[in-house]
């Protein structure tokens, strides 16, 4: 049987000519910021960055962009909702990871003033769909920021961060560029996020060639996000989840899609060749296994959506230990506890 | 893209025609997946070419539809 090479998730590219081995994956910014405190001691090495801009380049550069960019104009949209429901206007404003500008289309001039769009895809830039906000345009990875300390009034991030290496680092890199009183809205894909083709692949893989190599990228669990938003060093943050459900004809279909948009697999430890039979077979378990009546496979995007607060002196802050004047046990009698309250006042 | 935009061209063809021929064979791909499905549950334990069978039915179909859309002309 021939082996194919496989293109969809798992692809890899040679390094460009001319970089030695050991600087694929290092990034060499001139970076006008220090952030405080270097490389969390943790700090992990999963993606290969330069091969994932260069996905994100050949997903930019596609006939037809639009084609593939439903889910990104969807959670861009809901992100700019959420933008919406603060009561504040943000003079300045940095979207990480921007693509082609999903957020910034739905925002208007009087919430927010200039907007910056940081990418690492030159070709996403290049065609950003059309706002009426000013906007720059800025090459730059997530984790190493070329901003000055308390620049922005808004950061927003749109379903690119789960491609970050050190994600402590780069919210530590956002918190910094903020300004006091700066908030940071987020959107990343969670740990729910395509487990339908995820356990296709596995059990496919196994039953055909007796062991399985990951092929859907590692998310982040809910409660580590809120830790490591807490970790920092922002105020005051939520994490809500939410699920979107696209249905596709079949999982080839899902795949073509998943690479329009440039989400192919860009860990290290990918495998190299999916063999034909395998996909064949990850296809027919994931429609057996999951299939929707009128014959068509789910796919599920579970999105978090974070949103943390630089601290500021005029942000509430957690009472004192020992000034409480009511107790718990009263929490039947709130009512007439609140009445008391609006009579003596 | 990479090096070859022949061999790319080509292999991408092939891919792109996957789903018209797994289509084909909806009743194979079912058994297939019933197989695989049924070693999940408890007590079953999924080993390689535990379905060898109908995955062999599965893929005579698929090369048969293949050979029958060549010879249809793309």
């Amino acid at each position: 049987m021939l082996r194919l090479t496989r293109v969809w998730l798992l692809w890899r590219r040679p390094p460009a000519a001319g970089v030695p081995a050991k600087n694929l994956g290092l990034r060499k910014v001139a970076s006008g910021v220090s952030p405080p405190g270097s490389a969390s001691p943790r700090a992990v090495n999963i993606f290969d960055r330069d091969l994932k801009r260069k996905q994100k380049n050949w997903a930019a550069r596609q006939p037809e962009p639009r084609k593939f960019d439903y889910l990104k104009e969807e959670v861009g949209s809901r992100i700019a909702d959420r933008v919406y429901d603060i009561a504040r206007d943000f003079p300045l404003a940095l979207d990480l990871g921007c693509g082609r500008g999903y957020i910034a289309q739905h925002l208007n001039k009087e919430t927010v003033g200039k907007f910056f769009q940081a990418d690492i895809a030159e070709n996403a830039l290049k065609n950003t769909l059309e706002t009426e906000i000013p906007t720059v345009s800025v090459l730059a990875d997530e984790e190493f920021l070329p901003f000055r300390e308390n620049t922005f009034d808004l950061v927003v991030s749109s379903l690119s961060l789960h491609w970050v290496n050190d994600l402590p680092r780069a919210l530590e890199q956002i918190r910094y560029v903020l300004k006091p009183d700066g908030v940071f809205l987020g959107a990343m894909f969670g740990g729910d996020t395509l487990y339908e083709l995820r356990c296709s692949l596995q059990l496919a893989e196994t039953e055909r060639e007796g062991g399985f190599s990951p092929h859907v990228s590692p998310f982040t669990a809910v409660n580590d996000l809120g830790h490591l938003l807490g970790r920092a060093g922002f105020n005051t943050l939520t994490v809500d989840t939410d699920e979107i459900q696209v249905n596709y004809p079949g999982m080839f279909e899902l795949m073509e899609d998943l690479q329009g948009m440039g989400e192919s697999n860009c860990a290290w430890n990918r495998k190299a060749l999916l063999h034909r039979n395998t996909m064949l077979a990850a296809a027919a378990v994931y429609g057996e296994m999951y299939r929707n009546e009128d014959g068509s496979v789910p796919a599920t995007y579970q999105i978090y959506y974070m949103i943390g607060w630089k601290y500021h002196d005029s942000q509430a802050r957690p009472a004192e230990r020992g000034s409480a004047t009511v107790s718990f046990g009263e929490l039947g009698k709130i009512n007439s506890l609140m009445s008391q309250e609006k009579k003596s006042q | 893209m990479s090096g070859n935009a022949a061999v790319w061209g080509r292999v991408r063809s092939r891919l792109r025609a996957f789903p018209e021929r797994l289509s084909a064979c909806g009743a194979e791909a079912a058994a297939y997946g019933r197989c695989v499905q049924a070693s999940t549950a408890p007590g079953g334990r999924l080993r390689k070419d535990l379905c060898a069978q109908e995955f062999e039915a599965l893929r005579s179909c698929f090369l048969a539809a293949a050979k029958k859309t060549q010879k249809g002309g793309h």
